[in-house]
């Protein structure tokens, strides 16, 4: 299934003959016994900003290292702009990093520090003093050449680590979760900047990052990983609305699991009666349609839930919890045959929601939901 | 009240100061301004002293006997650090990067010499680089020498026992300031297209020039001053500035000579050091 998803073109690619940026076949990475990354096989194509998104653990930021050349795999091969880099050091790979705490040199100065890939590069004197001063341009910190590390803010700093890695024109930019240390509104704005930089510049962005909206925002194409294996690799849209596995749609956003034995499979259609003993049908959107008395799992998007009577799956409720949220409201309610169950509601207008401990009736469609293999 | 909280100051901290203040403005300041009066003073043929004007104490440096044994002290100092900072410099960093689990116990392997007393340690080279010393015995042995050879009493067996008790004073600062350092800035130079030995040159070193600066200071100082070693492994051709001064003061009792280079030597010290912070703190390691 993995290998049939690395095939797949990107989404929104027009050209059918995009070349590859990074080749990932075979990759395995062990520190001793445990094993960072598993078998990874994965195409990265130019021009593409691609995300691995993972819980800490997962071996994306590890892979990220193979890449630029800070660890070795100890199987498999690695391929960036079309030749191999076994054994070659990171100062040879055609590859910069945005390192997670930015790691700018504190005894240069903006301008030395992000003219210090061009300087060993030799690059001439006039060269370097352009296009530091364009890349300072490009990341909004024309003015900032003479100040020292130690007089920047985290977002300046954050801005210094693109600029000395981007000025040097690299195949891959690699960034390990760059926005980490950010605060939320600055995050946000980053994301977008970042996202319309790379399409300005036009060079491949590997993305690593443990938060899943960050990676919906900005990637052309995720790939999520759980314990050094690739769970599902698509777009942002495919991974929300159709998860591979439980695993991801867990971790991408939140959902409602319900697990229990196939009762009916009729066609797409399958009722599933649950652990609780309540039933739910679903409609099965992936290419594995479970059999009758398999065990197996059906998921439904907290925003797919509402309030009412009308609806392929009503189940009276009891409301346990109600999170104020903004824009919308999140209700807890625990559902009659037992079990819990999230549903956000909108604060459109006038819109007014049960209160704690009502009596109400939910309601989701069989199109709604998922089947989920384990 | 306020000036006072902004200024930092308050009764406390006073209080926690008298005590350094008195000890120090005691038996620092006081006996220094003597000294400086003293150098300005006249011996008396019997060993006193006439406080007054007198520059000719300064003058009689200028004696070229005098003034060779000033060159010889700053040229071994400099030397000793020289050589402490080529020995400790891989030391410490050795420690901090491969030393791993190891890293505490190696630190206090470099403290162990200060377990006992200088003057114990200088004594005991004195036997072992002595004619019928350890050294001398082994040499014989692996038949590199036919008889006993002079290795006591030179100007290399000061440099030695110089820059053996001086190596944990340029290391310990050589390990504070790699201690500090994080290893990412090491990957980033990598990254940059930097080799090891340009990362190093361009990243590493230049951050730990505040542990170089510390260390150098801290070795070159008390050896421009030493009088223990070159007295006990030097001869005739090394005495140091630290001997000339004991000599005037101990032997030849012209306190207001010894006063005069005492001062002399601290002028030049501290004229050495500020230049030297000022050469290698300010010094633009990157720009070309």
């Amino acid at each position: 299934m993995e290998d049939r998803q690395t095939r797949e073109r990107p989404p929104g690619t027009r050209d059918a003959e995009r070349g590859v940026a990074v080749r990932l076949a075979g990759i395995t990475k062990r520190f001793g016994e445990f094993v960072a990354v598993d078998d990874l096989n994965l195409d990265i194509y130019e021009g593409e900003f691609f995300s691995l998104l993972g819980p800490s653990g997962c071996g994306k930021t590890t892979t990220l290292r193979m890449i630029a050349g800070f660890e070795e795999p100890t199987e498999g091969e690695i391929s960036v702009a079309g030749e191999e880099v076994q054994g070659v050091p990171p100062y040879r790979r055609p590859v910069n990093t945005v390192f997670q705490s930015y790691a700018i040199f504190p005894h240069l100065n903006v301008f030395d520090n992000v003219a210090f890939g061009l300087r060993r590069a030799k690059v001439p004197r006039d060269e370097v003093a352009s296009r530091v001063t364009d890349a300072c341009e490009m990341v909004q910190l024309a003015g900032f050449e003479k100040r020292k590390p130690g007089m920047l803010s985290g977002g300046q700093q954050q801005r210094v680590a693109l600029a000395r890695a981007l000025v040097n024109r690299p195949k891959v930019l690699l960034l390990d979760e760059p926005l980490g240390a950010l605060d939320l509104k600055l995050r946000k704005e980053m994301q977008l900047e970042l996202k319309s930089l790379q399409e300005e510049v036009g060079i491949t962005f590997v993305y690593v990052t443990h938060d899943q909206e960050e990676a919906l925002t900005m990637s052309d194409r995720i790939a999520v990983m759980n314990e050094g294996k690739v769970q599902q690799l698509a777009g942002p849209t495919t991974l929300y609305e159709t998860p591979a596995n439980r695993f991801v749609a867990g971790f991408i956003g939140q959902t409602n699991v319900f697990s229990g034995t196939v009762e009916a499979a009729d066609g797409d259609r399958v009722t599933l009666r649950t652990r609780e003993g309540s039933r739910v049908e679903a409609v099965v959107r992936g290419e594995t349609v479970p059999k009758e008395s398999e065990e197996t799992h059906v998921a439904v998007r907290p925003e797919k839930v509402r309030f009412g009577e009308s609806g392929d799956n009503v189940c009276a409720a009891e409301v346990k919890q109600i999170v104020y949220l903004g824009a919308s409201t999140q209700y807890i309610v625990r559902l009659e045959g037992g079990g819990k169950l999230v549903l956000y509601q909108q604060n459109a207008f006038d819109a007014t929601g049960p209160s704690e401990g009502d009596g109400v009736s939910v309601a989701w469609d069989a199109q709604n939901c998922l089947v989920l293999e384990d | 009240m306020r000036e006072r909280v902004a200024k930092g100051w308050s009764a406390g901290l006073a209080a926690l100061l008298a005590p350094v203040t008195l000890w120090l403005g005691a038996f620092f300041l006081i006996p220094l301004l003597f000294i400086v009066a003293f150098s300005f003073g006249t011996s008396e043929v019997y060993g006193g002293i006439t406080l007054g004007f007198n520059p000719g104490n300064y003058l009689k440096v200028f004696d070229p006997l005098y003034l060779k044994i000033i060159v010889r002290s700053l040229g071994i100092a400099a030397l000793t650090t020289l050589i402490c900072f080529l020995l400790g410099y891989p030391l410490a960093y050795f420690i901090v990067f491969k030393g791993r689990r190891w890293r505490n116990a190696l630190v206090l392997l470099v403290m162990v010499p200060f377990w006992t007393s200088l003057l114990i340690r200088a004594y005991a080279w004195v036997v072992i680089l002595g004619g019928n010393g350890i050294a001398n015995k082994t040499l014989q042995f692996l038949g590199i020498t036919d008889g006993p050879v002079n290795l006591i009493f030179t100007p290399e067996a000061v440099l030695m026992g110089m820059t053996y008790s001086y190596l944990p004073f340029m290391v310990l600062p050589l390990y504070a300031a790699l201690e500090k350092f994080d290893v990412r800035l090491k990957e980033a130079g990598k990254d940059l297209g930097a080799s090891r030995w340009q990362t190093f040159l361009r990243v590493t070193f230049p951050l730990s020039l505040p542990g170089v600066i510390a260390g150098s200071i801290l070795v070159f100082i008390p050896s421009a001053g030493e009088f223990v070693i070159p007295d006990l492994l030097g001869g005739s051709q090394t005495v140091m500035t630290g001997n000339l001064i004991q000599n005037q003061f101990l032997q030849s009792r012209d306190w207001a000579f010894g006063s005069a280079l005492s001062v002399l030597l601290a002028v030049l010290l501290l004229g050495a050091i500020m230049f030297y912070i000022r050469r290698v703190g300010t010094d633009k390691l990157e720009g070309v």
